[in-house]
């Protein structure tokens, strides 16, 4: 059973939520599936990135006005 | 009202321009074209920083103080500046014209949103940076604009200096913002 971890970075700034989603994502086991709230722009570009480069499968869904989930399930 | 902006919403060419962040290539060629015609329409390399210091000083004659005898306003040039009012000074509405540009971005693309505070020691880090980054500019006679981007571009080689040490402080940045406020 795969589980489904949520980081909470709405109020964080650059390079915060790249840092703390690389050290949660970490922990998890394959198949899981990290949830990075954000509501920083350059987030949006640099954490969705990071994670494709790694291999991840990555969907980022806009939950309110200047609010994002970047949807991270870690495949290796 | 609605449909029409939800058909907008819709729209692929909205999306290219306003909603999604241009790629940086883009990003840096609007960049360079706009600097281009600052530097051939007012005969000044562009700069952003070097403006605060003239609005701290305008705030503090406002209040009865002077700068005259300050070595940074020394120069003829500087008191010129001073003297002309910040309503004559174009690097002043170039900057106000980022911040309304930045703003209009931001509405354009529905992203506005007024954050929350998540800690005090958010206060204290933005604070402290902001306080080094000012300092830091004015004692290096530039930002990272005025200084690397305008060096550079006018091939100048304290630009590709000043660009070395920022490399080497954003690092040390970093590992300090990792260890302490995170």
């Amino acid at each position: 059973m795969s589980k489904e971890v949520v980081l909470d970075c709405f109020g964080e700034a650059c390079p915060v939520p790249l840092v703390k989603a690389e050290k949660a994502l970490e922990k998890l086991e394959i198949n899981d599936i990290l949830i990075v709230q954000i509501d920083h722009s350059c987030a949006m570009k640099n954490v969705p990135e990071w994670a494709r480069k790694q291999g991840h499968n990555v969907e980022i869904e806009e939950i309110d006005d200047g609010e994002w989930e970047v949807i991270i399930e870690k495949v290796k | 009202m609605k449909a029409f902006f939800d058909k907008i919403k819709q729209n692929e060419f909205y999306k290219m321009w306003f909603k999604d962040a241009l790629p940086y290539i883009t990003g840096a060629i609007l960049l360079s074209v706009f600097q281009i015609v600052t530097f051939a329409t007012t005969k000044n390399p562009w700069g952003v920083s070097g403006v605060f210091a003239n609005w701290g000083a305008w705030l503090y004659q406002l209040i009865g103080g002077s700068v005259d005898n300050w070595y940074y306003f020394s120069s003829p040039g500087a008191q010129a500046t001073l003297e002309a009012g910040i309503i004559n000074h174009g690097s002043t509405w170039r900057n106000i014209g980022i911040i309304f540009g930045a703003l209009f971005a931001t509405l354009a693309a529905s992203g506005f949103k007024i954050k929350k505070l998540k800690s005090y020691k958010q206060v204290i880090a933005a604070s402290l940076g902001g306080l080094l980054m000012g300092y830091g500019a004015r004692i290096a006679f530039g930002c990272n604009i005025g200084a690397l981007f305008s060096g550079i571009s006018s091939m100048s080689l304290s630009g590709w200096v000043f660009g070395a040490f920022m490399f080497i402080g954003a690092i040390v940045g970093s590992k300090l913002l990792v260890k302490y406020f995170m």
